[in-house]
């Protein structure tokens, strides 16, 4: 088979895990990246649910298996355009090459918790993300972590909620809110740690026991109803309103932290490439794949794949799964069509 | 001789005595309608001397010269004014005539025939008299002609506007039945019929340009032929009797219905049930000219056209298809651009609010809580009670539960106070009790005068002598329902106006794009358009959008609507964002929270409350520093 030349778009754990696969199959992939690193949002996490696994062993290891492969860092794509089944790509850089397929790994970007200004983020000072406060776990450094007596998590921020056009599940922040849970009462042992979901989906293999070891060991109390209201009280103190919907009672409270769990929207500029390529978008505004069974890595272009996040909100092992199943198809494809 | 009776005159004498008696019938069961106190005060308004000049003056200015659509639309209100105020002068002329010129006049005739005679004479005129050439008889049919030609040309711009609505600006027309084409057609032609029965025998009956020169010596050539001109005066009779007729039963009903509609209202009277009384003077009012289509918000979306105030309003007159009322009720969104546009005027909200009350909705309120409030300040924190108390600052704030969800506004109302030095109470800071507007809104009524008393009992033992709301919605329900005697009640774009004008807070001026959304319950509502548009020049350049003030489009967000989908507020929503970014402004800017939470949802810009972009900009005096 001769050499054929992939490029893939984003260099997060989809793109890196497909550029693997590919390059064990004998292919030459090249990884797009618009950062100055590769990694995507894992880079910036610190411990991954439900093992509290550290999120750089697992990047350590994709970077180990990428080491051989050409990636462009900084690098956006200016153009691509089929000719004769070749794609003929630009990019920022002045660079120009030809690859037989492209795989989207774009991802996602964290929905702006601005946009529900109920919840104070960017008001008031001790309302943070769940980046946010992954970012205070790596390095420690967050004044607004400041000793919390109390502290709420509010799960499905920007997720199944229509008022942000947001109709769709992101899948990750019941684990993750849990997860944080648990990793700031293991910080501050005296905290009361409130978790106000909706309902807790935790389908993954290992999510329901986070679930319940949270409960019991760690004592986090889950609520069971959303967050409506934010306020500041004179001290500075946030004092928020909610609904016990299991007790049936509006519920009243003083906390020293509230953390947001942002869900996954579609990622920013995408559009751009989305046009070059003449992909749909479905109702999420994530990119549209064909089908949701067997079609799940192909897109309506010929030679165009999809893995990861860009279609919909996944987890780590989703993505990385998925990630591998279209480094196979690009592999028949270019099998049979080159 | 002429003859002073034939026969063709009996279908004009049946319909016009027919639809005297169901005009006279309807008054009379209206009248009764009415609670026994609006009987009273329309009584009073008819006698009292300052009503009736007023009723004189809206009379002739609504009923007869349409002043209201010439504003708007003067091809439309030329139209108008020319068929009824061409037809009052031919029937008011017409009888001068009549009293100066008839045969009967000298004649001595038995009650009956006097009365009937009298309905006939003046309109088949021609057709009894003889030409007289007395200056007087001249000037006569001079202004018989002058006013036939002015309703002729008023029909032919009918005939064009139902053909061609672009022509004379409208886009959409209202759809009309069988019957009600039969109706129009008869008014079309009753007048060109007219002028062809009288030019037939101009050189008998008389005439003057119109019909004796232009209809008798050059249409009919100067040739009289009985046969042809007996058939036309027969033609003109029944015309006339199928329109009597069928009046009661079609949209021409507004032109007895409106005059009536004018006397109730300028009585004071209001609706309060959905199909008596007052309520039914309106829907026979309604034209049905669909003037509100093309405003309606809801109409932006091709099938929802239905929907539009005009369609309601025919559904609740014909008393059928009750499920299209009770979905035409609950779908509107109450923006009251429907009215602004209404040639008459016609309050189809309050009809829709009486019919609201109709309907059962299942909420569980419970209003317990309300009996344990001591006081208003309990109701968030039951330990540090204190009665609410303003006698010292003399300013309450209530922000309103929507405010609540944007704090942009209430930190940023927090500031300006602050920078104004005034001293406030921040009624609803820690939790409040609702307005009321909410449950007004879903017609319960008696719910919401629960929440009423007590806001304003505690609002009242404050000793407050201003209150400042930040809500339109709250803005409302406080100046409509409550009975707050003694304090002012402000929205904050006229509390920060008023700051700017007596220079108690000072703002920056830069050269930002703004544009602004009159929130309907604050514009429309309350006329409430300079005072935000001033603070706005101030701060920024104001741009224009395609349409503000009276004729603002709804957010799309109203709590009026209870059962639009979300998939048709978000068409209105985008329709009114892209009306509103028409000159390319940085910032959209508004007053009311629904408003900003609507439009920042699908807006591409920024969406702000005008309380924001005053705190934004303003000069900050540091000597002031924070209160607490």
């Amino acid at each position: 088979m001769k050499e054929h030349n992939i490029l893939i778009i984003g260099g997060g754990p989809a793109g890196m895990e497909t550029a693997y696969q590919l390059k064990q199959l004998g292919l030459k992939p090249i990884i797009i990246e618009r950062n100055d690193r590769l990694g995507g949002h894992l880079a910036q996490w610190d411990r991954l649910f439900p093992t509290s696994e550290t999120a750089v062993g697992l990047l350590e290891r994709l970077k180990e298996n990428t080491k051989d492969i050409e990636v462009k860092l900084d690098s956006r794509i200016t153009n691509i355009e089929k000719i004769n089944g070749t794609f003929h790509v630009s990019l920022s850089t002045n660079k120009n090459f030809e690859v037989d397929a492209v795989v989207v790994c774009t991802g996602f970007e964290l929905f702006n918790a601005e946009r529900k200004q109920e919840y104070g983020y960017g008001i008031y000072d001790r309302v943070i993300t769940n980046a946010e406060l992954e970012d205070y776990f790596k390095t420690h450094d967050d004044k607004r972590v400041d000793e919390p007596r109390r502290i709420g998590f509010v799960h499905c921020v920007g997720s199944r909620d229509v008022k942000v056009n947001n109709t769709y599940c992101s899948k990750v922040c019941c684990a993750t809110a849990l997860k944080q849970a648990c990793e700031i009462k293991d910080e501050f042992p005296d905290a009361d740690v409130y978790c106000f979901y909706m309902d807790l989906r935790m389908f993954g293999k290992g999510y329901e026991d986070l679930y319940l070891r949270a409960q019991k060991d760690f004592d986090i109390k889950c609520v069971r109803g959303r967050v409506c209201e934010v306020s500041e009280n004179i001290e500075g103190k946030l004092v928020i309103k909610a609904e016990d919907t299991l007790l049936g009672t509006p519920m009243k409270m003083t906390l020293d932290l509230l953390v947001l769990m942002c869900g996954m929207e579609k990622a920013k500029g995408v559009e751009e490439i989305q046009k070059m390529l003449n992909l749909e978008s479905n109702n999420d505004g994530f990119i549209e794949n064909s089908g949701s069974f067997v079609g799940i890595n192909r897109t309506k272009g010929k030679g165009v794949f999809v893995a990861g996040a860009c279609t919909s909100p996944k987890t780590l092992p989703d993505t990385i799964a998925e990630a591998r199943s279209t480094a196979m198809e690009v592999f028949n494809y270019l099998i049979h069509n080159c | 001789m002429r003859p002073t009776f034939d026969p063709f005159v009996i279908p004009f004498v049946a319909g016009m005595t027919f639809v005297l008696v169901y005009c006279i019938i309807g008054l009379i069961r209206i009248i009764f309608q009415l609670p026994k106190e609006d009987r009273r005060k329309f009584g009073r308004s008819l006698i009292n001397p300052k009503s009736a000049w007023k009723n004189f003056k809206d009379l002739c200015s609504d009923c007869l010269f349409h002043v209201k659509i010439w504003k708007r639309k003067p091809l439309l209100g030329y139209m108008h004014s020319s068929i009824a105020f061409g037809w009052f002068m031919i029937i008011v002329i017409g009888h001068f005539e009549t009293i100066a010129f008839s045969p009967l006049k000298d004649m001595q005739l038995p009650f009956f025939q006097k009365l009937t005679s009298n309905l006939y004479m003046p309109i088949f005129f021609r057709f009894f008299s003889e030409e007289a050439s007395t200056l007087s008889a001249h000037i006569y049919a001079f202004l018989m002609d002058f006013f036939l030609m002015v309703i002729i040309s008023g029909i032919v711009i009918a005939v064009v506007k139902k053909k061609k609505p672009r022509k004379v600006g409208l886009k959409r027309v209202t759809k009309f039945g069988f019957t009600e084409d039969m109706v129009r057609i008869s008014l079309w032609t009753i007048f060109p019929i007219r002028f062809l029965a009288e030019a037939s025998m101009a050189n008998i009956g008389g005439g003057s340009f119109l019909t004796k020169f232009i209809g008798f010596d050059l249409l009919f050539g100067g040739h009289y032929n009985e046969t042809l001109s007996y058939i036309l005066w027969w033609a003109y009779s029944i015309d006339l009797a199928i329109f009597m007729t069928l009046l009661p039963f079609s949209r021409y009903m507004h032109i007895p219905a409106e005059a009536l509609l004018i006397l109730l209202r300028n009585a004071g009277l209001k609706t309060t049930e959905p199909r008596k009384g007052y309520a039914v003077a309106e829907i026979y009012s309604c034209p049905s000219c669909g003037l509100c289509i093309d405003v309606c918000p809801m109409s932006e979306v091709k099938e929802n056209y239905r929907n539009t105030a005009v369609y309601f309003i025919r559904n609740i007159r014909r008393g059928r298809r009750r499920r299209d009322v009770k979905h035409k009720t609950e779908i509107c969104l109450m923006c009251g651009k429907c009215i602004e546009v209404c040639p008459l005027g016609i309050e189809s909200l309050d009809i829709k609010m009486a019919q609201r009350k109709k309907y059962y909705y299942k909420v569980k309120s419970n209003f317990s809580y309300l009996e344990r409030l001591q006081d208003y300040k309990t109701t968030g924190q039951q330990a540090q009670s204190s009665p609410l108390d303003a006698h010292n600052s003399k300013i309450l704030y209530f922000a309103g539960c929507m405010s609540h969800l944007t704090p942009k506004i209430t930190l940023a109302m927090t500031k300006i106070f602050e920078q104004a030095n005034e001293n406030y109470e921040f009624i609803d800071k820690d939790g409040s009790i609702c307005c009321g507007r909410p449950m007004m809104l879903t017609g319960k009524v008696d719910e919401a005068k629960a929440l009423i008393e007590k806001n304003t009992e505690m609002i009242k033992n404050s000793g407050a002598k201003r209150l400042i709301l930040s809500c339109p919605i709250c803005y409302r329900v406080f100046k409509e329902e409550y009975n707050l005697e003694g304090i002012e009640i402000l929205h904050h774009t006229q509390y920060i106006n008023e700051l700017i004008e007596n220079e108690k807070i000072s703002v920056d001026r830069s050269d930002k794009r703004y544009v602004y959304h009159d929130p309907c319950e604050l514009g429309r509502a309350f006329g409430v358009y300079e005072e935000p548009r001033n603070i706005i020049d101030n701060i920024g350049l104001l741009t224009q959008g395609k349409s503000d003030k009276d004729l603002a489009v709804c957010c799309g967000g109203s709590i009026g609507s209870l059962a639009m989908t979300k998939e048709e507020r978000d068409d209105i929503t985008k329709n009114s964002i892209k009306d509103l970014t028409l000159n390319h402004p940085e910032e959209i800017v508004t007053a009311c929270p629904l408003c900003l939470k609507t439009f920042a949802r699908l807006s591409p810009i920024k969406v702000k409350d005008i309380a924001e972009i005053v705190e934004e900009n303003l000069e900050i005096n540091e000597e002031l520093g924070i209160r607490n």
